[in-house]
């Protein structure tokens, strides 16, 4: 006999929630190292960045799926929904800090942290003690002193979950998939979906949806490219560790395609989690940096109606995420007084 | 028989007749092996990001600009009309006999032309194939509008055309139950919105018939939000070795503003997108190659190899000599080419007619200022366009035509907005608060239509060879002989007068007709300037007909006189209509693929039968 973390449709929400912050978390840190590179340089470097961002994106709006799929409510607006970076995610045993900053040697380290594929080892729990006190994305979902060894434990936990609550509700002749249709997000709608969006209304395509995240982003560690030929988030980044595209066929660790050259220097300097108060008041650049945040908030709220039946918005999301990168790229051309840094966005939200 | 041939097919030229061919028959199982004379610089991001550059770079952004030829493989470039003041003009590749300037360009790259296209995949109407019969000018096309349906279909498939079908019902314009296009219409833009609520259902008299005017969304290959299961191919990012990455770039138009010459981000359909989705094992694709010789075996008609020269370095004309050999060859390497290889090579036809009845669009610009702002520059560089004069009885005794609306201002015209800054500045001496009052003013309400007037087939226009004249690589350089005609002058006419009627009733003041010494070719007629310029649209210099004394191909492409060669493209269209040419010649290239197919499954029947539309809404595999 299985034990199930999750035995309740509301702590499936509550995980599900949990998911979406998770996803959400890693865009911005992504986004500011994507528009801290010099436009024209690094152009590999940027389109791994960008990849990887959308991908991220895709995952949250896959989490909102099967949230609304179960019944629950998507909503971005959440005080405390974005985090207060640098925020804490797990790799393995261990905790490490995702902030925002510039694109570079460190930042890449990071990014591998946070995709490096981790099951817990076999025979090992996959819960691991917090430490210090921590606030976690993947928490146990009652249990406040745990959390998932990975995220990749984190969403297996969530599947099982959804299996286990959906056969208990068909033994009573009912099921948890009681959400209506209208809010899924399809394809016609993900500007960069093509063939991995599709309603969520039962357990396989609510599996599906789950693995689908589970391939992408924390991938197996000896399997570089999915099943669709995709690389995985990790190889991705290793790839600019190494200087060197994977191609099918190669080991990890020993990427054989093209050479990527990277400009470690053609970057803008950004300050590394800028807070709004480092910022003299009352300057021009304080206010820019308030009016982004304040634009993400609406942003996020127009977000959350989309997921709430107004699948369409979606499409005009596009044109306001130039904005954001129209905005973005103004501030981080702005030097902070007295320093030697850059201004970015802070995502206070 | 010699030695057996490399390949069963090989093809010259990986545009877009070339990768929609090399798609289909390497899917079908056949060994193809495709030459390209440009380099292979266009396939993953990290160069056509340095394309990007080139482009950025360059002062005069014109058709060429992010695409400079390699030293052995020169292109005509617009650049190239204005460096000789007298004819023949010689300083560019082609030699330009005149009386009339060719205005048109191409791209010898990877790709081809589809690189910098505009992506308008309009299919020509039922009566464009029919000239002959129905207006006693030039002749009927060996096929029908209804032959070519279903190929249309497929190439809008192939290629990634976004339109509501409801929208393109006009003019006989018919289509098959329950088809509609891949991907949804392309928005229109504000501009094209408000001047429909301007225009759409006043009456223009051309002739003796009044015709109502209706601004319309075209057909456009650029991406769109999907019908169905459709997946949009976005930008591609392919390494040296053919390994697909994902891009998540480009799947859907992002309103650059820049579709010609390079969309930024790969939204619009280029051919490295079908020739991406061929299959593998079954091509060989080499770059830096440049056919220089059809070789004839014994007989004097079988073709039994090409020759080219192969090139390392695309800054150098250091090369080596080579051989393809395969059982069926298929010349697609652009109209102007595929004549001049031909010719140069020999092979002149029977009908004497290789290289002859050479036509484009030559078209005008008609711009004015909107009593408004309607938004310009926002959106593609167009969206929509005027199609109602595209048919009509007046075909008898003038040019049809048809109107691109631009997005993008002035831009095309007088080079704004850059040149309305200059005329601030350096001409009103405009600076601070007013200068940008003055742009802010001016620039949204710039329009600007360009006027694409059909030319018919003329034997004297046409492209031949001057062995003294050669490139870099010794290949013999394309001489033009081009003249437009009363036809085509008259159609200018009616089509400027059209434009100012619309002008008039949309409240836009026209700021083109007393413009002068613009940067384009010209030509007098009756006493009156016209300024035009080419639409890229080269065609008819090996024209199709269903006998050898008139033509130089079948209703297939195949060559009346050598039979185991094809020469596709547009340089097939018996005449010209007034669509852009790129979509009929993609539906004339599938529907050649599927006759090569059954040709060799006769000889061979383990070759599989060409794919089925609806199984090929597939996307680029990443792997």
């Amino acid at each position: 006999m299985t034990t199930h973390d999750i035995t309740s449709i509301g702590l499936l929400h509550r995980q599900l929630f949990k998911a979406m912050q998770l996803e959400h978390a890693t865009a911005p840190p992504y986004i500011s190292a994507l528009y801290s590179i010099h436009p024209g340089d690094n152009a590999d470097a940027a389109q791994i960045l960008r990849a990887v961002a959308v991908e991220e994106m895709l995952h949250l709006t896959i989490a909102a799926n099967v949230m609304n799929a179960v019944g629950g409510t998507v909503d971005f607006t959440v005080a405390g929904f974005v985090p207060s970076y640098p925020t804490v995610l797990p790799d393995g045993e261990h905790d490490f800090e995702v902030g925002l900053g510039p694109f570079g040697k460190d930042a890449l380290e990071t990014y591998l942290k946070i995709e490096r594929p981790a099951m817990a080892p076999r025979g090992q729990a996959r819960h691991v003690q917090i430490k210090g006190g921590a606030r976690h994305f993947i928490s146990h979902p009652h249990d406040q002193t745990l959390r998932y060894y990975s995220i990749g434990e984190f969403y297996a936990a969530i599947r099982d979950g959804i299996v286990y609550l959906e056969s208990e509700a068909k033994a009573k002749g009912k099921t948890i998939f009681t959400g209506d249709r209208a809010k899924q997000a399809t394809a016609e709608y993900y500007y960069s979906g093509g063939g991995r969006l599709w309603p969520v209304f039962d357990v396989d395509s609510a599996c599906r949806a789950i693995d689908l995240v589970i391939e992408q982003g924390e991938g197996e560690l000896k399997q570089i490219f999915g099943a669709e030929g995709e690389i995985a988030h990790y190889y991705r980044f290793d790839q600019l560790q190494k200087g060197r595209y994977y191609q099918i066929g190669d080991q990890p660790g020993q990427p054989t395609g093209r050479e990527i050259h990277v400009n470690w220097e053609a970057v803008w300097p950004i300050a590394v989690n800028l807070k709004l108060n480092k910022i003299p008041e009352k300057s021009e650049l304080h206010a820019a940096v308030a009016d982004f945040n304040k634009a993400y908030r609406e942003f996020l709220a127009f977000l959350t109606r989309a997921f709430n039946g107004e699948p369409k918005l979606l499409l005009e999301a596009v044109p306001r995420m130039f904005e954001f990168r129209n905005r973005m790229q103004q501030l981080i051309r702005n030097p902070l007084p007295g320093g030697d840094c850059n201004a970015a966005p802070t995502y206070e939200i | 028989m010699s030695e057996p041939a490399q390949y069963d097919v090989v093809i010259v030229g990986a545009g877009i007749a070339g990768a929609l061919v090399a798609k289909r028959l390497t899917t079908a199982g056949l060994k193809v092996l495709v030459l390209e004379a440009g380099p292979d610089t266009t396939r993953s991001i990290a160069d056509y990001t340095s394309h990007l550059e080139t482009f950025y770079a360059a002062s005069a952004k014109g058709a060429e600009s992010p695409w400079p030829p390699a030293e052995a493989a020169p292109q005509p470039d617009g650049g190239d009309l204005f460096k000789d003041k007298s004819l023949p003009a010689n300083s560019g590749y082609f030699i330009q006999n005149g009386p009339h300037l060719y205005g048109s360009t191409y791209t010898r790259t990877l790709g081809g032309s589809t690189l910098h296209w505009l992506g308008v995949s309009l299919r020509m109407l039922p009566e464009d194939f029919e000239m002959g019969s129905r207006f006693g000018l030039a002749r009927d096309w060996p096929i029908r509008y209804d032959m070519l349906s279903p190929y249309y279909e497929q190439a809008e498939h192939e290629m990634g055309v976004s339109a509501d079908v409801v929208d393109q019902r006009y003019l006989g314009l018919r289509f098959s139950e329950s088809y509609d296009y891949p991907m949804h219409r392309v928005p229109p833009s504000y501009s094209d919105r408000v001047l429909g609520a301007a225009v759409n259902g006043m009456r223009v008299m051309v002739g003796e018939d009044s015709v109502s005017v209706q601004v319309r969304s075209y057909p456009a290959a650029r991406n769109s939000i999907p019908r169905g299961s459709y997946q949009p191919v976005g930008a591609l990012d392919v390494d040296a070795d053919g390994n697909a990455r994902r891009s998540f770039l480009g799947e859907r138009c992002e309103g650059n503003t820049a579709c010609t010459p390079i969309c930024p981000v790969q939204a619009k359909y280029n051919a490295n997108k079908s020739l991406a989705q061929a299959d593998r094992r079954h091509l060989t694709l080499r770059a830096q190659a440049v056919a220089s010789d059809i070789l004839i075996d014994k007989s004097g008609h079988a073709v039994s190899g090409i020759r080219y020269k192969r090139y390392d370095d695309p800054g150098s004309i250091q090369h080596t000599e080579e051989i393809a050999t395969g059982r069926i060859y298929i010349l697609a390497a652009h109209a102007v080419e595929n004549a001049r290889l031909m010719l140069v090579s020999g092979l002149q036809s029977q009908s004497k007619k290789v290289g002859c009845g050479l036509m484009d669009h030559p078209a005008l610009y008609v711009w004015g200022l909107a009593p408004f702002n309607v938004g310009s520059f926002r959106g593609p560089q167009s969206s929509s366009g005027i199609e109602d004069f595209r048919a009509g009885r007046f075909r008898t005794r003038h040019a049809a035509f048809r109107f691109d609306i631009g997005n993008d201002g002035w831009h095309a015209t007088t080079g704004a907005p850059d040149a309305t800054v200059n005329d601030a500045v350096l001409k009103q001496k405009l600076v601070g608060q007013r200068l940008r009052s003055h742009l802010e003013d001016q620039l949204p309400r710039q329009v600007r239509f360009s006027l694409a007037v059909e030319q018919l087939p003329n034997l004297k226009n046409r492209v031949t060879v001057d062995p003294s004249n050669r490139d870099k690589l010794g290949n013999p350089r394309p001489v033009i002989d081009y003249e437009i005609d009363d036809y085509t002058f008259k159609g200018m006419i009616a089509a400027r007068k059209v434009a100012l009627a619309v002008f008039r009733q949309a409240g836009i003041t026209d700021c083109s007709s007393n413009a002068v010494e613009l940067p384009f070719p010209v030509a007098e007629y009756e006493g009156e300037k016209f300024y035009y310029h080419g639409m890229g649209h080269c065609a008819g210099t090996h024209a199709m007909g269903d006998n050898a004394e008139t033509s130089v191909v079948d209703e297939y492409q195949r060559s009346w006189e050598h039979p185991n060669l094809y020469l596709i493209g547009s340089g097939s269209f018996t005449t010209m209509g007034t669509s852009n040419p790129t979509l009929t010649l993609a539906a004339l290239a599938l529907r050649t693929a599927d006759h090569i197919i059954a040709r060799m499954r006769k000889h061979n029947p383990g070759i599989e039968p060409g794919p089925r539309r609806r199984k090929e809404t597939q996307r680029v595999n990443p792997g």
